[in-house]
């Protein structure tokens, strides 16, 4: 290679390296893509090999690294084969896509160990892999990757993996809940239908911040709120108040230090059981208050909203059941879908 | 081996003869994959399965008494492994260390993936596990040196092997063949 101009900071653009490999190839240039950070140039068959000299010997573009060179199964359209490039100069990668001529039955595809040296046994392993044969490589056989009498391309889609056809695949395709008579429920999932990931988490932030929350002042407020719905004045009085209040729970501070506990662990010891103290009994006001305090609180709406999901599902194993035992007794499918609206309900 | 396969040794010749025998086992490691960090992790210091003498790392299959396939086997791999065996002398050990080696562990179903060593080679243990702990193959090698211990070195020689023993399995398998069957892999 003859002096390199490219350089890190003059390295050229995707679209700059298009319109000059454009220039030099014509309609051996098919499109590009610019997708995850990767540029992607599609070739012709015819211009395979003189794309990859060009992004070799041309001084602006100057790929000197052979990185990686692969197979793809584009199903009915054939095989893809892609050459990954770099330049150590400019510090770019391109990728070349070309789609081998030949379709599915004889894929066929220009070598460029002539170019780079390193796609030699790349090239053996696309042949051994998908049976993309490369014209003008030094050797193709005896097979790289598998052993030498293997029959078969394994990486095409078509491929059978004999062992799957002695003995099925053992698990479920997709991980599936079943119901209690070993039948797969099936649900066609709604946006919004069932907590995904994301609002698990939410849900799950909020629990932990109610139940993190050591601010006793918070959880008095919580408990006036229906009553009293937040005049600036109440707010500050209720807060006073809370002040007054010792901190933490007297009796189990001072029975922690009676038995010889120090102070500092006593102290978040008595405080923990105080906060205990208070929550059990905003539970049993929560319990009584019922639904209202339910609607603020995105912790509980999530909780509601799973049971809810978990009757809709009940009532349709119920309707399963029925239809399962229609043929047999009428009655009998009753009593199990109201057994099973129970079973929801509780 | 000049007389020691046509005599049955007397048994306190014998007791001796094997016990010198187990504590001093040249161990020739076949690590084919992630199995073989266990099988390097229980030959160092925290789990040091020198103390049970076994020696690691032996200089060749010539110098080794035991064989220890640990990792996943593959049909091109297969051949060197049987090779490698053949050249160990007799009497000589092999421990299956782990799923794959056991019978293709979670590459059952693989196009390259040999289903078990023991399809090319004979198994004494099966060790199973993906991978197994490196206390397992204490195990195993324990129960490879109990049996060593009361073992006709006669028969060894002759080539007449007991049934391999399946480490975590109540009984031996009934299926003839099967042996690995009691392995971490899916079933």
């Amino acid at each position: 290679m003859t002096e390199v101009l490219a350089r890190r900071d003059r390295a050229l653009t995707p679209e700059e390296t298009e319109k000059l490999l454009r220039d030099r190839l014509g309609d051996g240039i098919t499109g590009s893509t610019v997708e995850f950070a990767t540029f992607t140039l599609h070739v012709a068959p015819g211009s395979w090999h003189a794309a990859a000299a060009l992004c070799r010997d041309e001084q602006l573009l100057a790929y000197d690294m052979f990185d990686n060179l692969l197979g793809v199964d584009a199903r009915e359209d054939g095989f893809d084969v892609v050459a990954v490039l770099y330049s150590t100069s400019t510090g770019n990668r391109i990728c070349l896509r070309t789609r081998c001529d030949g379709g599915r039955d004889n894929p066929v595809c220009d070598s460029i160990t002539d170019i780079y040296r390193g796609a030699d046994w790349m090239e053996r392993e696309t042949w051994d892999m998908f049976g993309i044969e490369f014209v003008g490589h030094p050797g193709l056989e005896p097979r790289i990757l598998t052993v030498e009498n293997f029959e078969g391309w394994p990486l095409r889609k078509d491929f059978h993996l004999t062992s799957r056809v002695a003995k099925p695949w053992p698990g479920v395709a997709e991980p599936a809940e079943l119901d209690e008579d070993g039948q797969v429920i099936e649900r066609v999932p709604k946006i919004g239908d069932a907590p995904g990931p994301y609002d698990l988490d939410k849900a799950m932030a909020a629990q932990a911040k109610a139940i993190n929350a050591p601010e006793v002042d918070e959880l008095e407020e919580g408990a006036d709120e229906p009553e009293s719905s937040g005049s600036a004045d109440d707010g500050s009085d209720g807060d006073g108040s809370a002040e007054a209040e010792p901190e933490f729970d007297q009796e189990t501070f001072d029975r922690l230090i009676a038995e010889g506990k120090s102070e500092r662990i006593a102290r978040s010891k008595a405080k923990a059981a105080l906060i205990k103290k208070k929550r059990a009994a905003a539970a049993a006001g929560d319990a009584a208050a019922g639904a209202d305090a339910g609607d603020d609180d995105p912790a509980a709406a999530a909780a509601a909203k799973a049971d809810e999901r978990r009757k809709a599902q009940a009532e349709a194993r119920a309707k399963k059941a029925a239809e399962r035992a229609a043929d047999d007794d009428e009655d009998a499918a009753n009593d199990a879908g109201d057994s099973a609206a129970q079973e929801g309900d509780a | 081996m000049g007389l020691m396969d046509q005599v049955e040794l007397p048994q306190p010749v014998k007791y001796v003869f094997n016990w010198g025998r187990k504590y001093s086992l040249w161990c020739f490691n076949f690590g084919l994959a992630c199995c073989a960090i266990e099988f390097i992790a229980a030959s160092t210091s925290r789990h040091d399965f020198i103390r049970h003498g076994v020696i690691p790392f032996a200089h060749g299959p010539r110098q080794a008494d035991l064989l220890v396939v640990s990792g996943t086997l593959t049909d091109k791999m297969a051949p060197s492994v049987k090779r490698l065996y053949e050249e160990m002398p007799e009497p000589k050990y092999v421990i299956s260390f782990g799923s794959c080696a056991n019978c293709g562990g979670p590459y059952w179903d693989s196009y390259s993936v040999t289903k078990g060593v023991d399809q090319i080679i004979p198994v004494d243990v099966y060790v199973p596990g993906c991978p197994p702990r490196p206390e397992a193959l204490l195990d195993g090698i324990i129960a490879l040196q109990d049996r060593i211990q009361g073992e006709s070195l006669k028969d060894r020689i002759a080539g007449r092997r007991l049934d391999p023993i399946t480490l975590g399995a109540d009984a031996p398998l009934a299926i003839e063949g099967a042996t690995g069957g009691a392995s971490g892999g899916p079933t």
